[in-house]
């Protein structure tokens, strides 16, 4: 085929192209080569800048008061090894050495150190948590460890080792798929990284920025005598002052005691968490020790879950807390006067089954919407929620009191709850939703799941007329050294309800009942300070056992800002006494007396150790 | 079998492209022994056996190539780009990760990248395309050669892979300007990759190259002047587009040329920044001045240059090099195995190399420009697309020329991936070459 002319020129461009290209190349390999050859030369033979890290000291963490502190850091070394500059002869020797001063397993450095690695003039951490002993100890001996390097590493001290853990959460060697993740975001593999809490959340701002040393080395990595080390000093990372109050804490743990479930303490004017104690809760600092992984494993096949943090990872069925969802309805949407009376005689027939009210026969007798909250009469919510409400408004009211929706609370790993919808019925069961459904839901059971800080939120929202602060931990940003403020945290609008203030005053007014002359009048004792809430008992098909919730708040009537939120939920895996209500009940004595937890109980005459009830109270 | 036919064409074959390739591939395995060294001289690495075993079995690769008649199968070529595509899918989701991205296909130790494949494969069903569309217009040879091309780049980018994905479009441009297109759109093409690299480092340029403060990051800082602006962009092509269809105005043509090149690239750097990590959009800019980041990103260009310039005019030697061997460089025998060939062998080392692939690529041409027929010329010039663009980056990125993108230079870097899709290309090069004058 004969070449035509236009292609003839297609073809001369590309030949051009590459004796351009070979050109540019042959005078770039010049000026490097032959021009700059002796300056390239020198740095060679001079220039390897070695740069050693120098972690920074995580920030701090103190309670809200700024003066006690929770979290803090230690001394601590890290041990490095550098392969390459350990002959192959020693290499065995080397290990062992440092194995038994290390206090660590042979094959876990080999694990660290394999084969492929004995090239690498890389830095390889053997341990992070080395004593000051050990370091002088390879230090005496320095000529025996080539290639060995420590390095002052603090390491996280954790004052409070109870229930603080699952707040404050724990810190670890970042893991292969964190640091994938976070690669761009100033971390390096051999990072301490928070794994949960708050350390987890704040981790950017707890981490502060590594700084280096870094000294000029000859081509065998030794270290060049005369030459100038510069020195980048590490930038500590910033203090966390906290909302926790670490009084209330204390008397929150106390009140729990024993108990698997969780106290939360809330200002619900702000969102502000006073208090969060989930139980059983574990240790952070085996997080830190050489055996971690173990330490780790038993946490995670404990069957008591103490790693979960039950206050906002787990949800049950809100019961009659729930109750309140409903009269909020009930007053907005008018779905029947609240003076009306519904007869209770303790049980009500509806499909193909009797329906208890909790007590049973005789029942309550005629109750309005008052006395129906304050002595939590299953019957008046059933009747009222099936017939009046009906499903659709009660699933869209429990939506603006945050049911459903994590509260995007400042630790990681909530959980969202559940609301279920005739929708979600059908698709899953293949059901439709019937009014027994309905009814279920009317008191908070069925398959209706809320975590304790969405219960929070509920009484919130009813302290505040209709308003939630997003709940959080953090008060202040103080810097690492000088600990001068930066910044303090706002209260944050999570939801801004369109109900009126009316139902919220009336609601605030039933609630108040139910201590006065209603279920909670007996466990409920403190003269300490007016208490409104509401009790809940929830049936999870054990026979003699409920979840136990109390969800309160008071001052009763006083400004928003004077007033705490106080959630107790005690699971029916303890053993029934109806604890939630007197643990609620001392923690209130506690805080507005201005007792301590051991001299509340005895104002209140309440025995820390527990009770044995028979038979379910509300 | 007409068209397997060995014997008569030895006497015609192109013995000087052979030899340059077997001399490269020697050059090619005695670099990798001397990166396999470490700096007191032990052998930690056999990679360069493993080298050799793969430039045996891929001169069988090109022998098998050699024979085959390329130009009386080109109704095959369908099928062959269909199954590459299968087997791309396949590797995306089942394959194995190598450094990052699932593209190896493989059993124990041996595997082999797909993608290197895919462009040989790639390369004859588009020229297949070109040959058999020279009555449509240049406008829709574009855009069909552009879903030939896009189709492979999008499933080896979700790999991902961005160096391989890469090297397919100076494999279309090659083949469009040979293929005649209408120049304004060969233009088109390298003016969106330019504004698309353009605006791919723009928000990070302005945040590590400049001083702080400046209009750059200031401008970037503020998300919604980027998005008022491209905005306004879209309208000006809508408009001038709307021009264009209603008024039939050059000047119209050419404001709608503009605006469609700033808002492709605007759209695809954004994409970009979606799917890339800042350190990758670093790795691509980091040559203009590594020294802003001269532990991370720019750590790799300051030793590769230091090592080839300290080479000087003679090197200091064979296995003698004091930068290279894995002491201060990472992946020496792959994508920086041109520094230690430069340090070892100085300045005349260095230059012999460039020299001969030039000479190579060159002689690429002259087959290029002798072809019997259409499909043979376009053959060769995705074959001269793909060899250019691997030497220039490969080399560009060892002498802190051009952007860290991590693919091998044909013939010399370790892999048999790339060595096997080498000699198969040179295979069916070389078979258009001694067929030249048989109709």
């Amino acid at each position: 085929m004969g070449v035509s002319k236009d292609n003839k020129a297609r073809i001369t461009v590309l030949k051009l192209f590459i004796i351009g290209l070979s050109l540019l190349y042959a005078s770039r390999l010049f000026s490097l080569q032959i021009l700059r050859g002796a300056e390239f030369e020198a740095r060679a033979n001079r220039y390897a800048i070695q740069s050693v890290k120098i972690p920074a000291a995580r920030g701090e963490i103190y309670d809200r008061t700024n003066t006690i502190p929770l979290v803090t850091n230690d001394e601590a070394f890290s041990v490095e090894l550098v392969p390459a500059e350990l002959p192959a002869l020693k290499r065995e020797q080397v290990f062992e050495g440092l194995a038994e001063i290390l206090g660590i397993k042979v094959t876990e450095i080999h694990r660290k150190i394999p084969a492929s690695y004995y090239h690498l003039y890389q830095r390889i951490t053997l341990s992070s948590s080395a004593t000051y002993q050990a370091i002088i100890k390879i230090a005496e001996q320095k000529e025996d460890f080539p290639g060995v390097y420590w390095n002052s590493r603090p390491i996280r001290r954790y004052l409070d080792n109870s229930s603080l853990s699952h707040i404050i959460g724990y810190v670890g060697e970042i893991g292969r798929d964190e640091y994938k993740l976070l690669y761009n975001k100033g971390y390096s593999a051999d990072d301490i990284i928070g794994k949960t809490g708050i350390e987890k959340y704040y981790d950017s701002i707890l981490k502060g920025q590594d700084g280096y040393l870094r000294t000029t080395v000859d081509v065998k990595g030794k270290n060049l005598a005369g030459e100038a080390e510069r020195l980048e000093a590490p930038v500590p990372g910033q203090k966390l002052i906290l909302t926790i109050d670490t009084q209330i804490q204390k008397t929150a743990e106390k009140a729990l005691g024993n108990r698997m479930g969780s106290v939360i303490v809330l200002k619900p004017d702000t969102g502000e968490i006073l208090a969060m104690v989930s139980y059983p809760w574990y240790n952070p600092s085996i997080f830190l020790s050489t055996n971690a992984g173990e330490e780790y494993l038993k946490l995670l096949n404990d069957p008591n879950k103490p790693l979960l943090n039950r206050a906002i990872q787990s949800s049950y069925p809100p019961a009659s807390t729930f109750k309140t969802v409903l009269t909020t309805a009930i007053l907005e949407e008018k779905a029947i006067s609240p003076k009306a009376t519904i007869t209770c005689n303790g049980a009500m027939e509806y499909g193909s089954r009797t329906w208890n009210c909790w007590v049973h026969s005789p029942g309550h007798g005629p109750v309005n919407l008052q006395e129906a909250l304050a002595n939590s009469c299953d019957i008046y919510y059933w009747t009222v929620g099936r017939d009046n409400l009906g499903v659709e408004k009660i699933i869209s009211y429990a939506g603006d009191y945050g049911y459903g929706k994590i509260t995007g609370i400042d630790i990681p790993g909530e959980n969202a709850g559940f609301i279920p919808t005739p929708r979600w019925k059908e698709e899953s069961y293949r059901e439709r939703w019937n009014p027994g459904d309905t009814m279920n839901l009317s008191i908070g059971q069925g398959y209706l799941l809320a975590t304790p800080i969405q219960v929070a939120n509920m009484m919130a929202m009813v302290v505040n007329d209709g308003v939630v602060y997003k709940p959080h931990f953090l008060k202040e940003i103080r810097d690492g050294d000088t600990g001068a403020l930066i910044q303090s945290a706002r209260p944050e609008i999570l939801t801004d309800s369109s109900i009126s203030t009316a139902t919220f005053k009336t609601l605030r007014d039933d609630l108040r009942s139910v201590i006065t002359h209603g279920s909670a009048s007996v466990p409920v004792s403190t003269k300490a300070v007016m208490v409104a809430g509401k009790t809940g008992t929830a049936e999870i098909g054990l026979k003699d056992r409920w979840h136990s919730w109390f969800a309160a708040f008071g001052p009763y009537g006083a400004k928003p800002e004077d007033q705490i939120v106080v959630v107790t939920m005690v699971e029916a895996s303890n053993p029934w006494e109806w604890w939630a209500p007197y643990a609620s009940n001392l923690i209130f004595q506690s805080i507005f007396a201005g007792q301590d937890a051991e001299t509340a109980a005895k104002a209140i005459n309440v025995d820390l150790e527990g009770q044995h009830l028979r038979g379910r109270a509300e | 079998m007409r068209h397997i036919q060995l014997p008569k064409f030895i006497s015609g074959l192109d013995y000087v492209i052979l030899m340059v390739c077997l001399l490269l591939t020697g050059i090619g395995i005695a670099s990798i022994y001397s990166a396999g060294i470490d700096s007191e001289g032990v052998r930690f690495s056999n990679e360069y056996s493993k080298q050799i075993l793969w430039a045996v079995s891929g001169l069988a690769i090109m022998i098998a190539a050699l024979i085959l008649d390329i130009s009386r199968l080109k109704d095959y070529t369908l099928f062959a780009y269909l199954v590459i595509l299968l087997i791309l899918i396949y590797t995306r989701f089942a394959g194995r990760v190598v450094n990052g991205a699932r593209s190896w296909l493989g059993i124990g130790e041996y595997g082999i990248q797909p993608s290197e494949f895919a462009k040989i494969l790639t390369i004859l069903f588009l020229a297949r395309y070109l040959d058999s569309s020279e009555q449509s217009s240049s406008f829709k040879r574009l855009v069909m050669s552009s879903i030939i091309i896009g189709i492979p780049v999008l499933l080896i980018l979700s790999q991902p892979d961005f160096g391989s994905a890469l090297v397919f479009f100076p494999i279309l441009i090659v083949m469009l300007h040979v293929a005649g297109i209408d120049k304004r759109y060969i233009l088109f093409i390298l003016f969106s990759i330019v504004c698309t690299f353009l605006f791919l480092m723009l928000p990070l340029a302005g945040k590590y190259f400049f001083s702080t403060g400046n209009i750059l990051d200031l401008f970037f800082q503020r998300p919604g002047y980027a998005i008022m602006l491209s905005g306004l962009f879209l309208i000006a092509l809508v408009l001038s587009l709307w021009g264009w269809l209603v008024f039939k105005k050059r000047y119209y043509f050419w404001l709608s040329y503009t605006f469609s090149i700033l808002d492709l690239s605007i759209a695809i750097a954004y994409a970009g920044h979606k799917v890339l990590k800042e350190y990758q959009i670093m790795r691509l800019m980091v040559f203009l001045n590594p020294n802003v980041d001269p532990q991370g990103a720019g750590w790799n260009i300051l030793q590769s240059v230091t090592a080839i310039g300290s080479g000087g005019l003679i090197g200091k030697g064979f296995l003698q090099g004091t930068q290279s061997h894995a002491r201060f460089i990472p992946q020496q025998s792959t994508d920086f195995i041109f520094s230690i060939i430069a340090e070892e062998w100085g300045f005349i080392g260095g230059l012999f190399l460039v020299g001969l692939f030039c000479f190579l690529l060159y002689r690429m041409l002259v087959v290029l420009s002798s072809t019997k027929d259409k499909y043979s010329m376009l053959v060769c010039g995705g074959i001269f697309g793909m060899f250019t663009f691997h030497f220039m980056i490969n080399v560009g990125m060892a002498i802190g020329i051009m952007p860290i993108t991590g693919i091998p230079l044909y013939f010399i870097s370790y892999g048999g991936s790339s060595l096997w899709a080498a000699f198969m290309a040179i295979g069916f090069l070389l078979g258009i070459s001694s067929r030249r004058y048989r109709m």
